[in-house]
């Protein structure tokens, strides 16, 4: 049913303006740049936009568009959705604000109106109040900042669902900057219909989406039980990374009982992100390290973790990040130290974390890895490659990217300048995530390790 | 054995928004749960007679719907040894009662049975405006009280979900025994927890349920003292 909202053939602009700067003129330019339907701007103003013919109202337009974007004044929506809905619209994106969010009275009725209207002509609302929607295959983009404010990421398999339009835009513009794909993303408001549950159905069984980030501030009303029935389903297919905001405890409202006074919003969401198999992510920086893991990497069996290193001490703090994080970092075996000692100079430690030292070239990280991975006692390695060592150069990446065969996570770590920044960007490109600390790569790690268990591919 | 049903619906009835002891407990039992044997007396030579019947060591508890914070008017004592004690014990509650809450309606006194000494703990529930039925697990006193080490869940839950909670609380240790001790009868607690939240599945007009103190032991777990607050 929401399938209209992201795959239309036509779509209707409601406010849409000549005017450049208005919400209005940058949402049709915006879908005359990437959109392949039919368009129609509304507007009883104009006869003519951007080379578009403009209509004065919904109801005359040549067919039923299976989208309208609204967006003009809040006062003015109650009319053109009763429009919308006599002409048969089902889908409508609502940017306007003006509504309950104003904390007003006249904000308040307004809203009732609209979910009244909606009720009465069965037409699925996204908004009021919101970006609404960004759509990287269907060119449905009613983002309404402009191309030279907010970059648009290229094609990907992220899809983004956000409470908050400000964040998802910034989200989107951060992700574009840094080449990241993105499939489709949501903002959504007032969320007054079509909400969370309604959007993890849909992306649930979307083939362009693999994985999904959620940015919650809340859930509406009576709907934590289904939201958490729904995220079960869906992250047995493809993983959520969610990101919970408003973190504080809602404080003194609640006194009449103990447990009502200890059960501050937080806790309970935290439940349920648990329950319902969630990964949450604690910080801004955490939303794109786990997701990068959680796309790339194959699920993980065990907690055993074997690192390989250039540097000593990256092997020491990788060695306590991973452990705090409650990995497994066994002692080598003895037949796989005679087997390393037998390819490795003498001088190389063979002990986990295994140090290749500071005159290491590409091939010992390789004759490593192929020894490695095969081993039934190795769930995942994680690579400590400091570029600053003479002999790593961008062999080494290959040698990376090849080891994936063996179907096992394999991370990264590269710390310094220039030079480790373009080893990542190779290493990225190639589908194996590099972080930039030892503990930003072992939470990351965990977080695969925790997807893994609800898929119920990793055991206790 | 009262239905559970009726405990609740008749406290609505007389606009009580809160249980009282011996309701709350009875309801908790109904729901499975061991509770610390006791009962409700109208006088102190009934008081005197349920103590006898009971065995001692009893607590006594001022039974009232006009007080919440029982010990602060003088509406416990607890160790009494004796029949005799008993009767004096529930004279002196009445008395301290009467005098520092004048206004208070008595309903009576609850005699208990002293639980033995074991490892104090919190179960609760609440129902959330989100999420409906959620069950809380904790550790009694300062655990609870300062350090805030609860865990939670939503409703239904399974035993799995259950043995999570009792793990996932910073203090988890503490249940595996310590200084000597046996570990605690997890089985015993999930059982008290899931019975919480299946009383509030079942029961809408519930609004939080607070089981503070439940006594955890190596073999089994009782709930000592029972908190029901209805929604307005």
């Amino acid at each position: 049913m929401i399938e209209k909202f992201f795959n239309p053939n036509s779509v209707a602009i409601v406010g849409a303006s000549p005017k450049p700067g208005k919400v209005g003129n940058v949402i049709l330019a915006n879908f005359k740049k990437r959109f392949k339907g039919r368009i129609y701007p509304v507007n009883p103003k104009h006869e003519e936009i951007m080379g578009l013919k403009c209509y004065p109202s919904i109801k005359d337009l040549p067919e039923t568009p299976d989208l309208v974007v609204i967006a003009i004044p809040a006062p003015k929506v109650p009319q053109v959705l009763r429009d919308a809905g006599e002409k048969g619209v089902k889908a409508t994106i609502i940017i306007t604000g003006g509504f309950r969010e104003t904390g007003t009275e006249e904000g308040r009725r307004l809203e009732e109106e609209i979910v009244k209207i909606s009720r009465e002509y069965s037409i699925r609302i996204l908004g009021p109040n919101c970006l609404g929607i960004y759509d990287n295959w269907s060119g449905v983009d009613t983002f309404f900042l402009p191309d030279e404010k907010m970059m648009r990421p290229p094609k990907g398999k992220i899809s983004f669902i956000s409470q908050s339009g400000a964040f998802a835009s910034a989200l989107l513009d951060w992700m574009a900057y840094r080449n990241i794909g993105i499939s489709r993303a949501i903002s959504y408001g007032n969320k007054i219909d079509v909400d969370d549950v309604d959007l993890l159905d849909f992306l649930a069984n979307d083939d362009k989406t693999g994985l999904i980030i959620m940015y919650l501030e809340g859930l509406k009303p009576g709907r934590g039980r289904l939201f958490i029935e729904k995220a079960r389903e869906v992250v047995q297919k493809k993983p959520i990374v969610i990101y919970k905001a408003g973190k504080t405890s809602r404080g003194s409202t609640a006194a009449a009982s103990h447990t009502a006074a200890l059960a501050g919003n937080y806790s309970i969401y935290k439940a349920a992100i648990k329950q319902a198999g969630l990964i949450e992510a604690m910080s801004f920086d955490e939303i794109m390290d786990l997701s990068k893991i959680l796309l790339t990497q194959p699920l993980m069996k065990g907690r055993k973790v074997y690192v390989v290193t250039d540097a000593g001490g990256v092997g020491v703090m990788l060695t306590d990040a991973l452990t705090t994080e409650g990995f497994l970092l066994p002692r080598s075996p003895a037949d796989l130290k005679e087997e390393l000692r037998k390819v490795l100079p003498p001088h190389c430690i063979v002990e986990n974390p295994i140090d290749l030292t500071g005159d290491t070239d590409d091939d010992r990280y390789k004759v490593v890895l192929d020894i490695l991975l095969p081993r039934d006692d190795v769930d995942a390695v994680v690579v400590g490659a400091l570029p600053q060592v003479p002999g790593i150069t961008s062999k080494l990446a290959d040698y990376l990217a090849e080891a994936r065969k063996y179907g096992k996570p394999i991370i990264a770590i590269s710390i310094g300048s220039k030079e480790a920044e373009k080893f990542k960007d190779l290493l990225e490109d190639k589908g194996i995530p590099v972080f930039e600390s030892p503990e930003r790569a072992a939470r990351a790690l965990r977080a695969l390790y925790l997807y893994s268990k609800i898929r119920g591919v990793a055991r206790e | 054995m009262v239905e559970p049903r009726e405990i609740i619906l008749n406290a609505l009835k007389e606009e009580r928004r809160k249980l009282l002891e011996h309701e709350a407990l009875e309801l908790i039992k109904a729901y499975g749960a061991p509770i610390a044997d006791a009962g409700l007396a109208k006088t102190p030579e009934e008081a005197g007679d349920l103590a006898e019947k009971m065995g001692f060591p009893v607590v006594l508890k001022i039974v009232s719907p006009d007080i919440s914070h029982k010990s602060d008017v003088g509406g416990v004592i607890v160790g009494v040894n004796s029949k005799e004690e008993a009767i004096e014990a529930s004279k002196k509650i009445i008395e301290n009662v009467s005098k520092n809450v004048p206004s208070a309606r008595i309903t009576g006194i609850l005699v208990q049975k002293m639980a033995k000494k074991g490892l104090e703990i919190i179960i609760g529930g609440l129902r959330d405006n989100i999420f409906g039925p959620v069950v809380m697990f904790g550790l009694g006193g300062i655990f609870v009280e300062v350090l805030k080490d609860v865990s939670f869940r939503v409703a239904p839950i399974s035993y799995e979900d259950a043995y999570e909670m009792m793990k996932e609380i910073k203090s988890a240790k503490l249940l595996e025994g310590y200084r000597g001790q046996p570990p605690v009868d997890k089985k015993a607690i999930a059982d008290i927890i899931i019975a919480v939240a299946k009383l509030l599945e079942e029961n809408p007009e519930v609004d939080s349920v607070d089981l503070n103190p439940v006594i955890a032991y190596p073999d089994g777990a009782v709930v000592v003292d029972a908190r029901v607050i209805l929604k307005q």
